[in-house]
């Protein structure tokens, strides 16, 4: 396992994440609150997705807990640190270290190839060329694009940037990977090869995965759904054997 | 870090880098135009001047052992032409007119050398003062106005002296002098003056000009007579220029700042195109400082073309101005063309001055890409 410990010593339980009383509000003509008071722990090498309606809160949510964004209030904690109270540069390197972020759209670089565009993280982090480039080949190759590695993002269809984008993604190895949406564009046999890549990575080195997603399906062959809704946490199950037990804070919504 | 360069449009990269090199072009021609002045007015100096003059000692109006300092001064390396001379001001009558004139009274002989006074002679025979002892070369403007020509007598007037010259020759140097200048044997000068066998100043002609300020030292430091180097006759004009440099930096700085804006602008834009993939950098982890180099390299990259293509272009203009030259009223600046002197020295200028435009006009934009807020900069299309 590694990881157990940051610099400063102070991590040493299980929670890679917590989230404590979390908001976030968007001021404009009128306040929205996204986030109402979110409370949360993620603990490594869990597999879990984040369901809800459209503009719930769900993506952001992922982007506080990958340092894209600050909370208004509340505190997160990643692997003990308090990313709130931290320097930009710090986020910075957290946000290339020990995150993996795949967002609603692909967003990779248009004018990269996909090989270049999932060696960046690495690059960014110092790894060397030809090392990234192994590193690199070898996640494509995963995702099912080894034969198309050279190809740019307008040369590629949707599904097949959402997959570069997983493999960039996971190229730094880091510690949690968030996705969002990231089947969406996918078709049944493209989702469980990518399912099954990241189930398999989640196995073999404890990777933590918080997937956003709308597919049920994917849902359900995760170990733990939480249903956000107007930016409350509504309602958790988790897999007991081959089905999902509620919490009791979901039966009273459900009740409602 | 391996990165392609963000700026992939030709185009803007063009603009951007023509701007700087039109103003690199700009500064280059000038700084060529205020050293090819300043040599012009040094070689002027130098030319119509003697590069050492000694004049009386204090107290005193003349020199009257000249001979004893003559061979004194001969005694030094590379001195090529010492001559004594008495100069002094007085009347020119010829009929009815009459101009108030500058003389030199010297011996021909030594004040060729000095001065190559017969280089500038444009009629009669210089040699004639040397066999007439009541001889005069005028300057072409003066003899204009006096309407005298070679062959005539005119007077010199000084107090209640006169003496009766003839015109042997017309000299033209190209500068205010030739409205003014009488040159006429010593002995001529010495009975005008009326103060027996004396001069007003030795004159020198050195091989190497910049040995002046030694000799002029050394000699300071030997006697007591008061002596200058061509340095220091000029230092005032030299200083006027000087002065006219501060004028010319705030120039430089105008065309700095109006280059920069330039590039400054197109960065700008830049940044604001790039703005989704400056979001998608940060989102996987580049920091602020790495943003920040990004765009100062992209900006200062531009440089070395800009400087080489400004360098060129004015070079190009200047060899055309050596071309086609451009004629100067002398009486105004001293000097009758525009030269432009290139130095290498001003390229150095000149590529240091791009690399600070670029550098300068980057700045602010590369601080505003590295401050975008990644979720907003992702989110624009
Ligand atoms: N930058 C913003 N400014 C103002 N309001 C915002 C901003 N971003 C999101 N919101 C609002 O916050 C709420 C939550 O948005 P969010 O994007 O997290 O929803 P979501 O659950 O990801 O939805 P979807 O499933 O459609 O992606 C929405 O009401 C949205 O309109
Ligand atoms: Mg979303």
């Amino acid at each position: 396992m590694k990881h157990r410990i940051d610099e400063a010593g102070v991590w040493n339980n299980n929670h890679i994440i917590e989230i404590v009383n979390l908001f976030k509000v968007y001021r404009g003509g009128v306040d929205v609150k996204a986030l109402d008071n979110i409370n949360l722990v993620i603990e490594e090498g869990e597999f879990l997705a984040i369901v809800g309606p459209s503009g719930s809160g769900k993506s952001t949510l992922l982007n506080m807990i990958g340092l894209l964004d600050t909370p208004t209030s509340g505190k997160i904690l990643l692997k003990g640190i308090d990313i709130t109270q931290i320097s930009a540069d710090e986020r910075a390197r957290l946000r290339n270290r020990e995150l993996g972020f795949v967002f609603q759209y692909h967003h990779l670089l248009p004018e990269f190839t996909a090989l270049e565009n999932v060696m960046m993280p690495m690059l960014i982090a110092g790894v060397k060329k030809e090392e990234a480039r192994a590193t690199a080949l070898q996640f494509l190759e995963d995702v099912g694009l080894g034969d198309r590695i050279n190809s740019r993002p307008n040369q590629l269809s949707g599904g097949q940037n959402q997959r570069v984008a997983v493999a960039r993604a996971l190229a730094n190895h880091p510690s949690v990977v968030i996705g969002d949406e990231l089947t969406g564009n996918l078709d049944t046999k493209t989702s469980d090869l990518i399912y099954d890549l990241l189930r398999k990575l989640n196995k073999k080195i404890n990777q933590t995965f918080i997937l956003v997603t709308h597919d049920t399906e994917l849902a359900e062959k995760t170990d733990r759904i939480l249903r956000i809704v107007d930016g409350k946490l509504v309602c958790e199950m988790r897999r007991e054997g081959d089905r999902f037990v509620s919490t009791e804070v979901c039966q009273t919504a459900e009740a409602e | 870090m391996a990165r392609k360069h963000m700026v992939s449009n030709p185009k803007m990269v063009l603009f951007t880098v023509m701007s700087v090199a039109l103003a690199v072009a700009v500064i280059v021609l000038m700084m060529g135009l205020m050293e090819g002045y300043r040599g012009e007015i040094i070689k002027s100096t130098v030319e119509n001047n003697p590069h050492i003059i000694i004049s009386s000692k204090e107290n005193e109006d003349y020199i009257s052992l000249y001979r004893t300092l003559s061979s004194t001064v001969w005694d030094y390396p590379d001195v090529q032409a010492v001559s004594p001379r008495l100069l002094g001001k007085a009347g020119a009558k010829y009929k009815d007119e009459v101009r108030g004139v500058s003389f030199v009274g010297a011996d021909p002989a030594q004040e060729d050398p000095l001065m190559h006074v017969q280089e500038d002679v444009v009629e009669g025979d210089y040699l004639d003062l040397v066999f007439k002892k009541h001889s005069a070369i005028l300057g072409t403007k003066l003899a204009e106005e006096l309407e005298v020509k070679p062959g005539d007598d005119f007077y010199l007037i000084r107090m209640n002296r006169s003496l009766k010259l003839e015109v042997v020759g017309l000299i033209q140097t190209g500068t205010g002098s030739d409205e003014s200048l009488v040159y006429l044997p010593l002995e001529a000068a010495q009975d005008l003056m009326d103060q027996g066998d004396v001069v007003s100043q030795v004159g020198v002609r050195l091989g190497d000009i910049y040995a002046a300020p030694s000799i002029t030292d050394d000699l300071n430091a030997r006697t007591s007579y008061d002596v200058k180097s061509w340095q220091d006759q000029s230092r005032d004009t030299l200083e006027l220029l000087d002065t006219q440099k501060a004028i010319m930096y705030i120039f430089y700085f105008l065309v700095f700042v109006i280059a920069g804006f330039g590039v400054a602008n197109a960065m700008i834009m830049i940044v604001s195109r790039r703005t989704k993939e400056i979001g998608i950098l940060m989102a996987m982890g580049t920091t602020g400082r790495s943003i920040v180099q990004i765009f100062l390299t992209e900006s200062v990259i531009q440089a070395p073309p800009a400087a080489l293509l400004g360098c060129l272009m004015a070079y190009i203009v200047a060899r055309l101005i050596e071309a086609y030259p451009i004629e100067m009223p002398s009486d105004i600046y001293m000097v009758s063309r525009m030269t432009v002197t290139l130095t290498q020295e001003v390229f150095v200028y000149a590529v240091g001055f791009a690399i600070l435009v670029n550098l300068a006009a980057g700045v602010y934009p590369a601080y505003k890409a590295s401050r975008l807020d990644p979720v907003a900069a992702i989110a624009t299309e």
